[in-house]
Order: C-alpha cells, then structure tokens, then sequence
C-alpha cells in the first residue's frame, strides 16, 4: 500500500458554537493529514476539544471555516469508508442486537459481501478481538471490556480506510486497557487498517502510535508534530522503556505541562 | 418460599379481592339488596353464561376494544413518527393532543351518535380518540430521547431517515412505546364499555345499562367483574406481544437490578 496516499486532511478548520457574545470557539485554524496505512494519535489537555475535531473529522458536526477532505472529497456528511469507535461503547452498540448483529450492522456500506460471507467475516472478526462463543449474546450480557471489543470489532468489520477512535479505552480498566491496546495494534496490523487514535493519555497516544499530533489549549490546533519511530510490533515493557519513547514522552508531557501553566496563568 | 408466593400471585390476589368482598357483605355495612354476596355474584354470573349467552357478548366486547386497541396503538405510532420527522407538526399536534386528552368517552359519546349512528364507525371512533395518546405520548418521548451516540452511529454507517427510524430510533423506543399501549389497554376497555352503556345495542356495557335499569343487582357486579377480567386478558396479551417485540430490554432491566 502506498504511505503517501492522503486519505483525511483538515486545512485551517474553525468551529466555534452560538453568536455574538455567548460565542465559544473550540476550533482555530487547525490543519492535520492522515495518510493511508498510519497510526495517528491525536493527544491534548483534557476540554481542549478534542470530540468536537473527531465529530468534524467524521463529518458528524459542519465546520465554521476551513474544510475537511477525505480522500480527496469536500466532507459535508459522514462518508463512506470512514469509521468511528465512540468512547461510550456501550450507547453505541445496539441493545436489541445480539454481538454477531452488532458487528454485521457496521458491514452495511459493504456491497460487495453477499450475506453468507459476511456473516463469516464477522464471526472471523470476533473471534479476533477474543469474543469466539459470545456471538449470540446480547452486548449488556458482556463486561465493558467486552462490550468494547465488539464496538472495536464492528469499526474494523466496516473495512474502512480509515477508523477513528474517540478515546475508545478511556473507560476501561487500567490492565484492560493495556491488553486492548496490544489488542487494537494487532487488529490495524493485521486487517491492513489506517487509524486516527483521539485520547488524552499521552503514554497511549505515544505507544501506538506511527505520528503523534499535540493540540492546544481551547481553541485548538495541532502545536506540534511528533514522529514516533519505535519498531513494531510493539511491546509493553519494551516499548515502554525504550528511549525513544521516554524522549517522545517527555516532549510531549512537558508541552502539554507548559500550555497548562499558560492557560492558568491567563485564567483568574 | 418468596418464589413460591411469586408464581401464585395471580390465585392469591383473586382470592383476596372475594375475601375482602365477603368480608364487608358479612359485616353487613352496606345493604345487602345492593351488596350481594360473592356466591350470589357467582350464580348470577353463571345463569347469564348458561342461558344467556353472555360469552358470546363478552367476545363482541372484548374484540372491540382489542381492535380498538391496536388500531389506535398503529395511528399513535404513526403520529409520534411523523411528529419526528416534522417537527413542526409534532409542536402543532401536540395543542390538538392537550385539548382533545381531557375529553371523557361519556361526553364523546352523545356528541358523536348523531354523526356516526349506532354502529362500527362510533365504537372505532370513540375507542381511538381516547386510547391513541399513551402510544403517541411515550412515542413522541423515547425518539425524542433516543441517545446521540445511537444515532451518530447509524449516520457514520450512511443510513437514510427511514432506515434510520426503521433500525434505530424505533427499536429503541418501543420498550417506552409498550408502556404507553399497556396504559391504553385500560383505556380501550373504559370506552368500549362506557360506548356500549350509552349507545349500544349488544356487548358487556349495553348488558350493564339493562341490567342496572332492572335492578339486577347481582347480575351487574358479575358483568363489572367480566369487565376487569377482560382488561386483565388484554394486558396479558399486550405483554405477550411486549416480550415478543422488546424481550431484550425486559432481560436487560431484570439484569440491572
């Protein structure tokens, strides 16, 4: 697959809510690009905004100014060929579906499937994210890990260019979310997915990622660009006592600690 | 010992109910003349079964009000759905609901004989008219308050408005809409009888009328209890369809707690 393909870029993106004086800008000047094959992650201060830039991102919220692409098209609705993981798996996964119906129903853009294929498909990639034996269960029959798996499974089901994911572990436990994040890695290696990773934790977002992208404070705009040139696979331990990922960290940290002091020091 | 009350609620609640009617036409509070017992309510009942074919009126009945009850639980739907779609219409209608919701089936009734006459077409109307709101209320409510996460999801999978009320916004809602059309069983049965006391010419309420004119004391509290054992029978059916359509949010709730 070619790297250089641009797949989403968001070019001096504004979003800003209500009028006049009650106006509230989130959004100011914000530029970004996702390439085909990339694991991105989006990291910055807790309120900067970060849900409002994946719901324009997705084509979910219209920006004030600027534009959003994907694959070279203008983005006004969601699009096909994108996904999102929302945060909030279990709002997001459907009741009265059973898992196996859960993850099928992320395959309906999928016309070239005929039903008999795609249900083996989603049944192949539930038993991927370890959830072989629960496909007749209901989602609210299942831990949040595993209610997480299935919405992760649904958003690679969907075989989209490119997933996005909206803080998809914050909600998890904190050895889950070690092993989902091994998890979701093995999943982008082996389905060949592009991912853009929104989250504030700045171990994750370093961990897994090829590109990470440092916001600003309210309004925000990505401050600063990191390539992060750890070897994949990559590891708990290892990876996360490589160097390289101490420095990425650090220089990550530090920023986000000095826009911290920066925003205090003009607040009251 | 719990889950053995549990599974003979039912037998339990009737016998209290002839226990506690027993217990006061023996205290003999009331006139008896009035206040038959529970064994003369019985015989009562079982004379008009055996001679007078009151199964065959509940049936007319009680096929009213089911009828009733389902066309006017399609058209509550249809009106909560529409009011989604048209937000405009659903602020409008909702005057019209506010006015019309207080309107009693006894005053209906009188009104609407001399448009409608004695036959079908009063019972549908004065059945709908009173039972369409708990449908088109709770309808109107739950899609209002279907969860934005739900719906980003159908939108990033490229659903259309229809599909998206067909697979989202309606499944979710219906376990609210069920609590609706459950309220109106009771309701269906109200104006069924209250139509057929007033305007009728055969079913339960017509019996009522006859039988309360003739002062047939006894005959009357059997056919009162052939009423409420008849709402008994509807909800039973409204919640055989309510697993049926929405077992998963029964299973869901009876987890959570």
């Amino acid at each position: 697959m070619d790297v250089t393909i641009e797949l989403l870029s968001a070019r001096s993106v504004n979003k800003t809510y209500g009028t006049g004086s009650a106006q509230l800008a989130i959004i100011d000047g914000l530029s970004l690009a996702v390439r085909s094959g990339e694991f991105v992650s989006l990291v910055g201060p807790s309120g900067c905004g970060k849900t409002t830039l994946l719901m324009c991102l997705a084509g979910l919220q219209a920006v004030s100014s600027g534009e959003v692409n994907f694959e070279g098209a203008r983005i006004k609705e969601p699009p096909p060929g994108l996904s999102v993981v929302f945060q909030d798996y279990s709002r997001a996964l459907l009741p009265w579906k059973n898992n196996l119906q859960n993850v099928l129903f992320g395959m309906r853009r999928n016309h070239t499937l005929s039903a008999a294929e795609k249900t083996e498909k989603a049944r192949e990639i539930l038993a991927a994210v370890g959830l072989h034996g629960f496909e007749d269960r209901h989602p609210w029959q299942l831990s949040g890990g595993m209610q997480q798996r299935v919405a992760i499974a649904r958003g690679i089901a969907a075989e989209s260019r490119l997933l996005l994911l909206d803080e998809p572990l914050a909600a998890v436990d904190a050895q889950t979310r070690a092993d989902m994040q091994d998890l979701l890695l093995e999943l982008a290696a082996k389905f060949k997915q592009s991912c853009l990773l929104v989250t504030h934790d700045v171990d994750e977002a370093v961990y897994m990622a090829d590109r990470v992208l440092v916001l600003g404070p309210r309004p925000t705009k990505v401050v600063r660009e990191i390539a992060v040139k750890l070897a994949r696979p990559r590891d708990q331990l290892a990876t996360r006592e490589h160097p390289d990922f101490l420095k990425a960290r650090h220089e990550v940290l530090s920023l986000i600690r000095s826009m911290r002091k920066a925003s205090k020091d003009v607040l009251p | 010992m719990s889950r053995v009350l549990t599974s003979l609620r039912i037998p339990i609640a009737v016998l209290v109910v002839i226990g506690v009617w027993q217990a006061v036409y023996l205290a003999g509070v009331a006139n008896p003349k009035y206040f038959p017992s529970v064994f003369e309510i019985a015989s009562a009942f079982w004379v008009m079964v055996s001679t007078g074919g009151l199964l065959a009126s509940d049936a007319v009945s009680f096929s009213r009000a089911a009828m009733g009850l389902v066309a006017a639980s399609i058209l509550g739907i249809g009106l909560a759905v529409l009011s989604d779609f048209y937000p405009a219409f659903g602020k409008g209608f909702q005057y019209i609901s506010d006015f019309v919701q207080p309107i009693p089936p006894a005053a209906l009734v009188p009104t609407a004989v001399f448009a409608l006459g004695l036959g079908w077409k009063l019972y549908a109307f004065v059945i709908i008219l009173v039972t369409v709101w708990p449908p088109f209320m709770n309808g109107v409510a739950a899609l209002r308050a279907v969860g934005s996460t739900q719906i980003n999801t159908g939108r990033m999978l490229g659903l259309t408005p229809w599909e998206m009320m067909w697979q989202i916004k309606l499944p979710a809602a219906l376990p609210e809409i069920f609590s609706g059309i459950r309220y109106a069983a009771t309701l269906s049965i109200i104006a069924v009888t209250v139509s057929e006391m007033l305007a009728g010419r055969d079913g339960i309420g017509f019996l009522i009328f006859k039988k309360a004119f003739a002062l047939r004391t006894a005959d009357v509290f059997a056919l009162m209890f052939l009423v409420a054992f008849n709402g008994v029978l509807l909800n039973l059916a409204v919640g055989a369809l309510r697993r049926m359509f929405t077992g998963w949010h029964l299973q869901m709730t009876e987890r959570a707690r």
